[in-house]
């Protein structure tokens, strides 16, 4: 039985090692770039990327970094600086033929002066960005955006990608089709999201005099709410569901109430009524929490 | 001929019929054969739009405006009226100036004739009388709109058909996405059908197109006719 089970083990590790190999041919060798690029006050920095990993953070250095690795040995990365304008811009090499998502992959690591403005271009991966106070903007596909920290106004147009958005400031639009929102801690006044089959959750403050337009056609939108936030709220379900916590007082401000129809709807204000708040879906379920 | 002769003949005579060596062209250029598949649709949504519903919403026009202002394809609106006025296009008409509006003609061509059905649902329904009762449900099919649905559909998967060559993660998430947008619509007509006086039901219809062509627009400037 040992012997059986000795060779099971040699045969895996064979097979593992061969797999490793194959893997791995000679001409797959990671290939890194490093450039470095003097600015002055608020640089923009263009990344078009097709697929990798992206991280991006602020340092106090008027200096951006780029760094990058690939092992596609027709991937191209070039890089450009008008003044305060940089850009980095991955390419095929060549006519588009069958390759393999390694051959496409690049990775960055990109560190940029904190109030930095941000324009990212990418389908596949993921993209994360720290502590820049920049505007920013993220056009993807499938990759993933984690904002952590960041303030200005973020501009996200997503099809199937993601946004996990913790500690984030200023003002915020995006829109995906099944990618999912997590507003955590947020400190936003203003917000609209829409997404077609993804999931919402706001769990943070509205600030007085803040927006917040959330809309989805399936899924679930949750907002979080804390006994001391001010909001008018308007929620919407056509075919789904309505869950309310919060103690409604009717909307002092005039808020029509939603005209007589199928819908399901909810309108009220929680204290003063600050900030506004609309939430609506199609099919989805709308809740309206208390923060625990 | 190269793309851009192609595009100036085609500036000269959208409807004429094409000489040998666009013709030759057509057969091997894709980016040209859409190019010139979106305008003819564009034509004849135009002509059989025009007899079914004169008269779009002006908020049609203004989502149409600020879409190609975004895309940077027009810069102020039109001294003349309401008819689009393209950078470019000083001295010709509109449709001709979309030409050299060229590379990403494409998509506005599709951006404009998915707002012309989402407008066609729209409009038609802002003019029904006053009991839903008396127009049926066929408003939805209404023949402006027969055939732009699949020729779209057409459009879309051979332009993501494109990406297989390229990036399959990529491909594999438009068609995801492009499924439940498919989807979405289907629900949203079927539930526009069922309320036909419900200006919800008809919001999210209207909701789901875009989100239709935007999509179609994220897959031409994904596709490899830009990286060619």
């Amino acid at each position: 039985m040992n012997i059986r089970k000795q060779f099971l083990s040699a045969s895996a590790a064979a097979g593992a090692l061969t797999m490793l190999l194959l893997a791995s041919p000679a001409g797959a060798q990671t290939r890194r770039v490093e450039k470095n690029f003097k600015v002055d006050g608020k640089p923009v920095v263009i990344l078009h990327n097709p697929s990798g990993r992206i991280h991006v953070k602020a340092w106090d250095r008027n200096e951006v970094v780029i760094v990058g690795q690939y092992t596609g040995s027709r991937l191209l990365v070039e890089t450009e600086q008008a003044d305060n304008r940089v850009e980095v811009v991955t390419r095929v090499a060549g006519p588009p033929s069958p390759s393999s998502p390694a051959d496409l992959r690049a990775d960055f690591e990109i560190t940029v002066p904190t109030e930095a403005e941000l324009q990212v271009r990418t389908d596949s991966g993921s993209v994360t960005v720290e502590s820049v106070h920049g505007d920013m903007s993220f056009d993807t596909v499938a990759a993933d955006l984690a904002l952590q920290d960041v303030e200005g106004y973020l501009v996200i147009k997503s099809v199937g990608g993601s946004l996990v958005c913790t500690r984030c400031a200023g003002r915020l639009d995006a829109t995906s089709i099944s990618g999912s929102f997590q507003l955590l801690q947020p400190l936003l006044h203003h917000v609209r999201l829409q997404t077609s089959s993804g999931n919402i959750l706001f769990d943070g403050s509205f600030l007085s005099r803040g927006i917040y337009v959330m809309r989805n056609y399936s899924g679930t939108i949750e907002v979080r709410f804390s006994n001391q936030d001010s909001f008018d709220v308007r929620a919407t379900s056509l075919y789904g569901l309505v869950i309310n916590q919060a103690p409604l007082v009717p909307d002092a401000h005039g808020t029509p109430a939603p005209p007589p129809g199928m819908a399901r709807s909810l309108v009220g204000s929680v204290n003063q009524g600050l900030a506004r708040v609309e939430l609506s879906s199609f099919n989805g379920t709308i809740k309206i929490s208390k923060r625990e | 001929m190269h793309c851009q002769h192609f595009e100036e003949m085609l500036a000269q005579q959208p409807d004429g019929p094409l000489p040998l060596a666009a013709a030759d062209h057509l057969d091997t250029c894709l980016r040209c054969r859409l190019l010139r598949e979106d305008l003819q649709a564009i034509g004849i949504a135009a002509r059989e739009w025009g007899r079914e519903e004169p008269t779009p919403p002006p908020r049609v026009w203004a989502a149409i405006q600020i879409q190609l202002q975004a895309e940077g394809l027009i810069a102020e609106p039109s001294p003349h009226g309401r008819g689009l006025y393209l950078q470019p296009a000083a001295n010709r008409g509109w449709f001709a100036g979309w030409l050299t509006a060229a590379p990403r003609l494409e998509l506005a061509g599709a951006y404009l004739l998915l707002l012309l059905i989402a407008a066609g649902l729209a409009g038609y329904r802002t003019s029904l009388p006053a009991n839903p009762l008396d127009r049926p449900s066929a408003a939805i099919s209404a023949p402006a709109l027969d055939g732009l649905g699949p020729a779209l559909d057409g459009n879309m998967q051979r332009v993501v058909a494109s990406f297989s060559e390229y990036d399959g993660s990529v491909a594999r998430s438009l068609r995801r996405n492009l499924g439940i947008v498919d989807n979405l619509i289907a629900v949203c007509e079927k539930s526009v059908r069922e309320h036909p006086g419900d200006p919800l039901a008809r919001e999210y219809l209207y909701g789901a197109y875009q989100q239709k062509a935007d999509l179609l627009a994220v897959a031409m400037d994904r596709s490899t006719l830009e990286i060619k």
